[in-house]
Formats: C-alpha cells, structure tokens, sequence
C-alpha cells in the first residue's frame, strides 16, 4: 500500500480507552500510510510521549482512563510544541477549548466519519466539527 | 323650719377672699393714696430701671419685640403702679389686675420673672416712702406691701387657671388620643382578620362559625352569611369529620389540647382542598367566640411538591439517559469502524458487491442512530438559549438560503416573504436557524412529494411579537389531531421523530409559541416570538 499523499512521515498517536477500536483506526490509517501508535490510557499515552520518535498528530478522547484529554494535549505540546490535536469523543459537550492551551484542537464526534478525518489529517482542519464549530460543539 | 329661718349669705368672692387674706382695708387705701402723690415723679424712672432689668434676662427679653414696645410697656407699668397707688380697690380694679396676669400668661412671661420685678418694684416704693415719710413711713410701707401682696396672689391665678386649662387640655387629648388609639386598635385587629392570607373561623361553645373571614370565604366560596351558625364540619364540608368532631367536642369541652389537623374541605363548586387546620380555645366570658380555628390552604403547596418530585424524577431519569446515550457512541465508534474497515475489504474484491452494499446499510443504520444520539442529547439536555438580538429578515434569508438546494432539487418553489421594514427580536440564532430549517425541510419534503410544489417562509411584525410561518401546498397531515410535536412521533421513514419535538422546545425556550393547521394542499407552522424579554 503506497498511502495517501501527505501521509508519509506522518506519526499519529491514538489515545482512547476504547481499545479495539482504536487498534482499528490504526489498520485504517495504517493502510492510508501513516505510522500509527496506540494507548489504551492517559499513562500510556504519556509513557510513549516520553521517548522518541514523538508523534506529530495526537488523537485523543476527552475522557480517558487514568487522566483527560485536555491535560494529555498539554503534555504533548509540552514535549513537541508542533504536534496537531484532534480531538475524537463520545462526549463533546464537555469540550472547553481554553482548557487545551494557545491551541484549540478540532473535535470530531463518535462515531468517527473515516473520511472526515482523513480530510483533516490531510490539511483541512475546519471542514470537520473543529473550528467555530468547537466553540460550541454538539451535544 | 330651720329652712325657713336661715338668710341666704352671698358668697364671697375670689378677690375678697385676697384681699381679706393680705388684710388690705380702706385705712392702706387712704396711706396709698397719699404716697401715690408723694411717688408720682420717681414712677418714670422706676419703669425704666425695671425694663432694663428685664433686658438684661435673655429669656424676658425674648418676649419683648423692639424699643417701640418697650416704651409702651414702660407706660403701662407707670400706669399700673399709679394704679396701684390710687387707692381704689374694688372689683374693677380686681379685673384689670387679672388682664394684666392673663396678658403675662399669653405672652409666656416666666413666673419668676414676674415675682423678682414685683419685689424690684416693691424695693423702688420702700424706698421713696421711707426718704418721703421718714420715721412715719411704717404703716405707708405696710399698705405697700399689702397692695404687692395682692397684686401678685392676683397675678398668680391667672397662672393657676392657665395651668388648670392646660392640664385639662391635656387630658381632654390623652382621651381622644386613647379614643382613637382603640378605634385604630379595632380596625387593625378587624384588618389583620380580614386579610389574613389564611382561613380563620371563629366557634361558639357550641361548635357554631361565628366568625368567617375573607379568605375563608375565597377558599370554600362560601359568603359568611351562608355559614354562620352553622356546625363548622358540617358547613363546609370537611372530609374525614368524624374524628375532627370528636375532637372539637373535647376541645369545646375543656379537655383537649390545641392540635393541628388535616382535613379537606369541600368548596361550593364541589372541589376538594387540602387544608391544614390549627385549633385554638380562647375562652374569655365576654366573647362568644370559644374556639378560633386558622387553616392553610396547602393545596397549590402539595401539588408544587408533587410536580417538583416529579421533575426530579425526570431530571434523574434524563440525567441517566443523557449518561447512557453519550456511551452509546463508543460501541457505535467502533462498529463504524470495523465497517469502514469491511468496506474496504470487500472493494478489493468486485466479485462481492452484494456484500458491499451490506456494510453501506450498516454503516447507514449507524450514522441514523448517531443522528438519533445527538438529536435525543439536543432535546433530552438542551443547553439555555443564548438570547440576542437577531434581526428577522437576516435569519429567513439565511434559513432560505441553505436550504435552497434541496428545494431546487425535489423542484420546490421557494418563496421567502419577509416584512416589509425588518424586525430585531431576542433569539439564539443558531437555534432559531435549526427550527427554520427542520420545518423548512419538512415542508420541501412534503412539497416535493408530489414532483414539485410550493414551499412559503413569511416573516411579519405584531404589536409585541414577531410571527412566522412555514407553509407549503403538500398533501398535508395524516390526521390534524396527531402529536406532531411529541417526541419520538414521526411518519417519515428514517426519522428521528425529535425534529419538531425539539423545536417546539426551542421556541418555548424563547417564550414563544408554535402550533400547526394542515388541510390537503396547505399545512402551516405558525410561530409567534416575543419582541421585549418579559
């Protein structure tokens, strides 16, 4: 599988307790090229966070197993302040932009629209739910 | 007999009892006639030593208006010491020694003021007999002072009956001030009775209403004509009487303590009412009333309580639901996965088309019920509207424009009718757009049902609301009485039935209404909006 444009060199950490469907994800965007980890928790998360090679796209669920969403978004920006947030939950009525730092992530709601996210991912961050549409986000 | 044998003595009077009690006789008239002669020269002067005596006390001098008055005054007691000395001391003479006290009363003079001018005038005559008669001056001297004497027992009357009118006086006004102090009290006390927010009914020793307030009149609706004398359970109805009577006879009997107790009173128009009633005995001797009864009417309270229960209830069960159907998108999340992932699979492989069609329905069913999870959210928990204010023909533009393509597609006309001067009014935009759109979209869809047809958004101003309707020229409801607006009530294959639930609760979010009138061939929505936050 050669990926889609733009994919290559693309590392993507997913972070949810939902863990067989994140590992699903993974196949998905595995076979569109990116290079793709998964934690099933905050900790996790932040243990892979620790070491190198950082991931360049973060997606996250809001309410995590051992920790939230927000505050693991600030840790990876804390460890690479490029990295790209989105934000993929069951419960977006509990998005509060300010609580991710400078830079509000786009939100996209479960159950995840595949072809949404590969526009965002490559480079159309505002034609998903992210945005103005984050500022107040569906219930 | 002894009547008849006694002569009516005439009374002495005021003045002759005085001047017997100072023991003035004609003898001291003739002495001061004489020294009145002997003292007329030195009389000015003596007046002018006296005034300015009088000047110098700031509170005689208060009563002094100008020079002007005071010469005049200096006058007057040149006269009255003449006066004094003329040695005419008959009942007249008692009456203008009596003005003269009286006009010092009026004028508020002190009495020690008048007491010590008396004894500087005394001083004054004193000395001018004795420089006058020498040796002989003694029984002159004692006519002096007899003649002051009673001019000032005369003076000091006047100051009696003053202050004898002025204790009457007061008094007279301590019994009006009690009179009305009582009336007041008596009209307070019918007042608090009258409209007291609670029923109060007053007993007769023997169970008897003699007294029935306004308030138990609104309750019962029964005029306090109709129930007097009557038994008070009897009277109005109350439910459960039995044990209520038996305990008012102990009560009437002395053997009860005051008690509270519920018991429903039927009302005139035959409706029950909770009431709680407090019994109270007064049994003072000059009161026909032995028992006062006050109820409250705690009807209204007992069903605020029971529908506050209920909305808790609700709000649990919708807290649960709202819980439930937020976790509900992680199993759909992963469905929807797996499917893309099938989706995939089976593409690579042409020979299995029907089985790609398969996982497209799944896929379909699991994007209609995350519809379903987000339109359930929006009604279940809706956040409050974020009031603005939002001009009318900007939303109807704005709703008309998105869903323009969709009318040009099902070959419906869209006509969008807006006031004829714009209207602003409070609204949460992005809410009032849904409702525009949701109905919009089910009257394109009714419109285009039929190949084409015609779909009216109309906007117009009343005198306090704005008014919008949705119309279109579809085949109309299936039947007018149906719950269009109720939750989870669709006719649409597909639909979520939350549509016009959630905007009926939207505009009764904004204080509006909405409501719907369908014929074959015209159904309108019908919405009206408050301008002014109430």
């Amino acid at each position: 599988m050669s990926g889609l444009p733009g994919a290559r060199h693309n590392k993507v950490l997913i972070v949810d307790g939902d863990f067989r469907s994140s590992q699903r994800l993974a196949t998905l965007l595995g076979e569109d090229g990116y290079d793709v980890d998964v934690a099933r928790d905050a900790s996790a998360a932040i243990v892979r966070l620790g070491r190198g090679p950082l991931p360049n796209i973060l997606i996250t669920e809001l309410k995590l197993p051992l920790g939230d969403g927000s505050a693991l978004a600030r840790y990876a920006h804390s460890q690479a302040s490029g990295v790209r947030v989105i934000v993929l939950t069951r419960y977006p009525n509990l998005f509060v932009p300010a609580a991710f730092g400078a830079v509000p992530p786009a939100v996209l709601t479960k159950p995840l629209d595949y072809a949404r996210l590969l526009e965002m991912l490559q480079g159309h961050p505002l034609s998903g739910e992210s945005g103005a549409e984050a500022a107040s986000p569906r219930i | 007999m002894l009547e008849h044998t006694l002569v009516p003595m005439p009374l002495e009077t005021r003045y002759q009892e005085i001047k017997r009690y100072v023991r003035l006789d004609e003898r001291d008239a003739q002495l001061l006639r004489a020294f009145g002669q002997l003292a007329a020269p030195e009389l000015p002067r003596i007046a002018r030593e006296f005034y300015d005596r009088i000047r110098e006390h700031e509170e005689a001098h208060a009563v002094l208006t100008g020079e002007e008055q005071i010469q005049r005054l200096q006058r007057s007691l040149v006269a009255w010491m003449q006066r004094v000395c003329s040695g005419q001391y008959d009942e007249r003479y008692h009456e203008q020694t009596a003005i003269i006290g009286r006009v010092h009363v009026r004028i508020g003079l002190p009495q020690r003021y008048m007491l010590t001018a008396m004894a500087l005038i005394r001083i004054e005559l004193l000395r001018i007999a004795d420089r006058a008669l020498g040796v002989e001056a003694g029984p002159t001297r004692e006519a002096i002072v007899r003649i002051l004497d009673l001019e000032l027992a005369v003076m000091l009357e006047a100051y009696k009956d003053s202050f004898v009118e002025r204790i009457e006086q007061a008094a007279r006004q301590e019994r009006s001030h009690l009179d009305s102090a009582l009336v007041e009290a008596e009209h307070r006390y019918v007042s608090a009775v009258e409209l007291a927010g609670f029923l109060m009914v007053g007993l007769d020793n023997q169970g008897c209403i003699q007294l029935f307030n306004r308030e138990a009149e609104r309750v019962s609706g029964y005029a306090r004509d109709e129930v007097i004398g009557k038994q008070f359970g009897e009277a109005l109805g109350l439910e459960d009487g039995a044990p209520l009577k038996r305990y008012l006879g102990e009560l009437l009997a002395g053997g009860a303590p005051s008690r509270v107790l519920q018991a429903c009173l039927r009302t005139r128009a035959n409706k029950l009412r909770d009431v709680v009633w407090t019994f109270s005995t007064d049994k003072s001797e000059d009161d026909r009333i032995v028992v006062l009864v006050t109820g409250r009417d705690v009807t209204d309270e007992k069903a605020k309580e029971e529908r506050s229960r209920q909305n808790e209830r609700l709000a649990a069960i919708g807290t649960l639901a709202a819980g439930l159907a937020h976790e509900i998108r992680n199993p759909l999340n992963g469905a929807q996965l797996h499917v893309s992932f099938l989706e995939r699979a089976i593409k690579r492989k042409a020979e299995e088309q029907d089985m790609l069609e398969a996982t497209r329905v799944v896929g379909d069913e699991i994007k209609r019920l995350a519809n379903l999870v987000t339109e359930f959210l929006d009604f279940a928990r809706p956040r409050p509207p974020e009031l603005k204010p939002t001009s009318l023909s900007k939303l109807m533009e704005h709703a008309c424009g998105l869903v323009d393509a969709s009318a040009k597609a099902a070959r419906v006309r869209l006509t969008c009718d807006k006031p004829s001067s714009d209207v602003e009014f409070p609204a949460d935009t992005a809410k009032m757009t849904q409702v525009l759109l949701n109905l919009l979209y089910n009257a394109v869809e009714a419109a285009g049902a039929a190949g084409g047809g015609n779909v009216m958004l109309r906007g117009r101003r009343g005198p306090r609301q704005v008014f919008v309707d949705v119309e279109d020229d579809g085949p109309g409801l299936s039947s007018p009485d149906a719950p269009i607006f109720d939750a989870f009530y669709s006719t649409k294959e597909g639909g979520t039935g939350l549509g016009l639930a959630i905007s009926h609760r939207i505009v009764t979010d904004h204080g509006g209404t909405i409501d719907v009138t369908s014929r074959p061939g015209k159904t309108n929505f019908h919405i009206t909006l408050p301008i002014e936050i109430s």
